[in-house]
């Protein structure tokens, strides 16, 4: 096959050969109904006054703004510039979709592991190191691939509108992190007494005073959880991951409320706050009706 | 060396046997869950004598012959409700106090909605606390009233009575947090650790599901998982059920508390701590303990998770008072009010302490008696007295 025969059978072509194709059809279009605008006019038809003059006017201006670019598109180099963008765009797909599994994969090896550690001997009653890594490689994972995409600014109209979008997007991901970790560490007692239980029952076991009634190894197993529970509580990893919690969960409440008013706004009903609003003037002007009314009493009193 | 020994078929064969039973107890329940279960709580019949906004003010028919002259006003907390006073017949505060003869009040906050997230502490001691406490010294003629507060509304009628303390005659408080320095008690801990402005700027008012889940969280194994084990073991115990669903009713019936308050509260108290150094402000005015010169009696729970004694006995000693007392009693939170041994103890005790400093005060309103009052002091030297038995028989379920 000639470098010709290729150029014709190739995409670009194609697409050059259905432009002039294109432009041709509506060229004469407007060729014809200009002749007949004026046909009309010569037998005394009313051809719509200055109207249909500045409609035809458009017609053409667009026409002739539609053979430039199209002459323009049709070159070869454009259109292989144009192809190439439009190959780039699965690849990029895939690149997103590649880093966000490297993420997921990551973040499951690190279940693993964390696993793994469940069977080794754990010291009772002592929360030390509880394995946040996993919580917190996440994090960083999400930090460094993930937001930077939803921080992207936004431009146009409705930049505002994707901006808190986005922001509501990356506080529900920080929130479900969040509560994540706390459940995780909710569930720390549970190992930990189960593994002190394993050890009381080998040594009850081991001294022959294992009971038949599974009601005391329940009781047994409850209050070592407590105990466990109770030490939890008392540590400063327990209180900073729920304070981060509240946080989160707080600030994706904060960040879905403002989404919930950019939709609200389009509809007839009043936002929380546009209440919030005017229920603090209407707790100010109670405040000062119920003052005044004492004082206005007082004075009508006898004294 | 000899493999320790497991009886894997004796446990087995208990486990079977168990199983058996708890068939039967089952089919058994099936009789108590379907049929007709008494479960109301607050069933003490009572009047509305008052109202202002969400806020409404019982009154309760007299059941004996009045014994102390003064009126009661019992304060319970923006959490929860006042309900716990009065869960059931003969497991009821308000009844043992009625049956002393004291004419009682109380107050019922009401369930606060959004509207209510700008009301403060200001807005509820000197706005509707204040407003009350009028409406029942207008209605006897009587310049003070007698004034009890439980956990929260005790720390708000420690407030009211600085504040005002021509209008409060006797000052009893229970479960009342006063001091908020102390690493005692998780919810000490937690709350200076909040974001209470992030929490008020988020839900408004503070959500009293979310405060529910956080009390669950204090002791899930008991709170979340035993609790529920021991109802399943009782669910053929038509009494048993009643009792539990009435005890679940109250636990979950927790209105909002009012965003304003909350934050208040949680900074005030939780966080600054000012509440005890007589530095704390209301509507512009200093709440000074100082100004607390009204017999106080304060009761709290040795074994209290929730308000443990170091955040309730300094009260006593930081107050202008001379008569204060301070009793210790053996039991939990809410076990002061709902368990049986406290029950035969509490109204008593309030009843037998008012009694001895009812006097007979009973003229009209009058400046000249308001003066009078609030300069009136009882040389008693202060003393301090705990009950020793400890009370197993709690209730599951209570926070306690």
């Amino acid at each position: 096959m000639g470098q010709e025969d290729k150029e014709k059978t190739s995409p670009g072509s194609t697409f050059a050969d259905w432009m002039t194709a294109v432009t041709d059809f509506w060229l004469s279009a407007g060729k014809t109904w200009q002749a007949e605008a004026f046909r009309a006019s010569a037998v005394g038809e009313k051809p719509d006054g200055d109207y249909s003059g500045r409609m035809q006017e458009a017609w053409q201006v667009l026409l002739r703004t539609w053979q430039t670019s199209a002459s323009a598109l049709s070159s070869p180099q454009t259109l292989e510039a144009m192809l190439k963008a439009a190959n780039s765009l699965p690849q990029a797909a895939m690149k997103i979709l590649h880093t966000t599994w490297d993420g997921y994969f990551q973040l499951y090896q690190m279940w693993l592991k964390s696993l793994g550690r469940a069977g080794e001997a754990s010291k009772a009653f002592s929360y030390e190191g509880m394995d946040p890594e996993v919580f917190k490689e996440w994090t960083a994972f999400y930090e460094k691939e993930i937001q930077p995409i939803l921080g992207m600014p936004q431009v146009g109209l409705t930049r505002f509108y994707q901006e808190r979008a986005n922001e509501a997007i990356d506080k529900l991901n920080r929130s479900q992190v969040a509560i994540a970790e706390f459940l995780h560490m909710l569930n720390l007692p549970v190992e930990k007494s189960l593994r002190v239980m394993e050890e009381k029952l080998e040594e009850q076991a081991r001294e022959g005073k294992l009971s038949e009634n599974f009601k005391d190894y329940y009781n047994m197993w409850i209050k070592i959880l407590e105990g466990h529970y109770m030490t939890l509580y008392q540590s400063p990893e327990y209180s900073r991951c729920m304070g981060s919690t509240l946080n989160a969960v707080a600030e994706f409440k904060i960040a879905q409320e403002k989404v919930l008013v950019d939709i609200l706004q389009f509809l007839p009903v009043p936002t929380n706050r546009d209440m919030d609003e005017l229920y603090k003037e209407f707790n100010e002007l109670k405040k000062k009706v119920k003052t005044m009314a004492k004082r206005v009493e007082k004075l009508e009193s006898p004294s | 060396m000899n493999e320790p020994k497991i009886p894997v078929d004796l446990i087995i064969a208990k486990l079977a046997e168990d199983l058996e039973k708890s068939q039967e107890r089952i089919l058994r329940s099936k009789e108590v869950l379907l049929g007709p279960l008494e479960t109301d709580i607050a069933s003490t019949p009572y009047e509305v004598v008052y109202e202002e906004d969400r806020v409404k003010l019982k009154h309760y028919p007299p059941m004996a012959e009045t014994r102390v002259k003064t009126p009661l006003l019992m304060v319970y907390a923006l959490i929860n409700r006042e309900t716990m006073l009065d869960l059931q017949p003969g497991r009821s505060v308000v009844q043992n106090i009625l049956k002393e003869g004291i004419d009682l009040y109380m107050v019922d906050w009401g369930y606060p909605t959004r509207k209510d997230r700008y009301l403060g502490i200001d807005d509820h001691v000197n706005g509707y606390l204040d407003n009350i406490v009028d409406f029942i010294r207008e209605r006897h003629k009587i310049p003070r009233i007698n004034l009890m507060g439980i956990c929260m509304g005790g720390s708000f009628c420690i407030m009211y009575s600085a504040l005002h303390p021509e209008k409060v005659k006797n000052l009893i408080t229970t479960v009342t947090p006063s001091n908020f320095d102390t690493d005692k008690g998780l919810l000490n801990l937690w709350g200076r650790g909040l974001d209470a402005d992030l929490v008020v700027k988020t839900y408004g008012n503070m959500p009293g599901d979310l405060l529910n889940l956080g009390f669950l969280l204090l002791n899930p194994p008991r709170l979340m998982l035993d609790k529920y084990v021991g109802y399943f073991e009782n669910i053929d115990d038509k009494v048993f059920v009643e009792n539990f669903i009435r005890m679940e009713k109250w636990i979950f019936d927790s209105p909002d508390v009012p965003g304003e308050t909350f934050r208040e509260f949680v900074r005030d108290c939780f966080q600054k701590n000012l509440l005890i150094q007589s530095k704390m402000e209301l509507g512009g005015r200093r709440v000074d303990l100082q100004n607390l010169t009204m017999p106080l009696l304060n009761i709290y729970g040795r074994f209290d998770h929730l308000v443990p004694p170091p955040m309730c006995e300094l009260l006593t000693s930081r107050v202008g008072s001379n008569d204060t007392e301070d009793l210790c009693l053996d039991t939990g939170h809410i076990g002061i009010y709902v368990s049986g041994k406290c029950q035969r103890e509490l109204a008593p005790k309030i009843a037998g302490w008012l009694k001895e400093r009812d006097g007979s005060e009973m003229d009209a309103v009058t400046p000249e008696s308001m003066v009078l009052a609030s300069s009136k002091k009882k040389p008693t030297p202060k003393k301090t007295s705990s009950s020793s038995k400890r009370d197993k028989r709690n209730p599951k379920g209570e926070r306690s």
